[in-house]
């Protein structure tokens, strides 16, 4: 299997591996699986309430390298945006970025399940 | 459920394997949706005979051996490494509590929409929660712990391909409940994380103290 160079790159020195504290209100966690593979992926993200801007974004991912890059990638591409704009990633735009072959495709799904989740259980929280 | 009997297209004796005819040792026409178990010519059944399995794989793997089609023309030799391909396919398949129960559960499903993803309660966030405790005790190289959570986990992996024979039995007693199938589907998600868990934990003499 050829992985890109992004993927190696992502998997070699992944960004924002870690935590936040998920009990923190401006918090949201997203916990997603793969059950083709068994690949479980959470991603955190920090939220500025005033501005509902991503500030942080914190990722863990157990899986292959496409699916540590898929997830790596995705907390970069969040930093800096509003929930809405995260909201609307599309997994194609980290195939293409990743140059992920078919049998992968599944991974940047995952990531953009993971964002996704993240997103509605900030929001959910919020609402308490 | 009973695979149909055809019949060899030159002696006209029944086939076991829709591959090949035991009696007049020829290779049968197929086309790429063969049944698996119609390969290995065994009943449509969850439950199977693993000597059975075996004894059939071990005689066609024989009969369609590459070196009995070299002189063969061309059409046939290619038809032989077909075939040779989807024996092993078969039989790697059903040989497996849960690969056969996943395929199976494939043939019933067939157009029926499931939910693919479904999980029992809580159990991604203690998957989650084990890797992250798997991390830290393989780079402890804890090798008493390790040892133990693979036994803990080993157990709960075989209790969970138990639990297919009975639902795939409960299925046969009320066809088109799927409900049943639907849990299938949850054991069947489960399992494959348990397995890339247990992937991870090396044996006793493989942990580095």
């Amino acid at each position: 299997m050829a992985y890109s160079e992004k993927v190696i790159d992502h998997y070699k020195d992944p960004k924002n591996v870690g935590s936040l504290d998920k009990k923190d209100a401006n918090v949201g966690t997203g916990l997603v699986g793969a059950p083709e593979c068994g690949d479980v992926m959470k991603l955190q993200i920090q939220v500025n309430p005033e501005t509902n801007e991503i500030v942080d974004a914190k990722f863990k991912t157990f899986g292959c390298g496409s699916a540590i890059a898929s997830s790596s990638l995705a907390t970069e591409w969040v930093k800096g945006k509003s929930i809405d704009q995260a909201m609307s990633i599309q997994n194609t735009q980290i195939v293409e970025e990743l140059s992920l072959p078919p049998v992968k495709i599944h991974c940047s799904v995952l990531a953009e399940d993971a964002i996704k989740a993240a997103i509605v259980d900030y929001k959910s929280r919020r609402e308490d | 459920m009973t695979s149909e009997q055809p019949a060899c297209h030159k002696c006209e004796l029944s086939l076991i394997s829709h591959l090949f005819c035991f009696n007049c040792k020829k290779l049968q026409p197929f086309d790429d949706q063969i049944g698996l178990f119609e390969v290995m010519g065994i009943p449509i059944d969850y439950e199977i005979n693993s000597e059975q399995l075996e004894e059939y794989y071990q005689r066609l793997s024989l009969e369609l051996h590459p070196d009995f089609f070299e002189v063969a023309p061309k059409e046939e030799k290619r038809l032989s490494e077909k075939a040779s391909v989807i024996l092993n396919t078969a039989y790697n398949t059903l040989r497996e509590p849960s690969s056969r129960a996943g395929y199976l559960l494939c043939l019933f499903t067939n157009d029926h929409k499931q939910n693919e993803r479904s999980l029992p309660e809580g159990f991604l966030q203690e998957m989650f929660f084990l890797q992250e405790s798997l991390d830290e005790l393989l780079e402890s190289s804890d090798s008493i712990t390790l040892e133990k959570m693979k036994e803990e986990l080993g157990t709960r992996h075989k209790e969970i391909e138990f639990s297919y024979a009975p639902l795939f039995k409960k299925f046969k007693e009320f066809p088109g409940n799927f409900n049943i199938l639907q849990q299938l589907q949850t054991h069947l998600n489960a399992e494959r994380y348990l397995r890339r868990l247990l992937e991870r934990i090396p044996s006793a003499d493989h942990i580095l103290t």
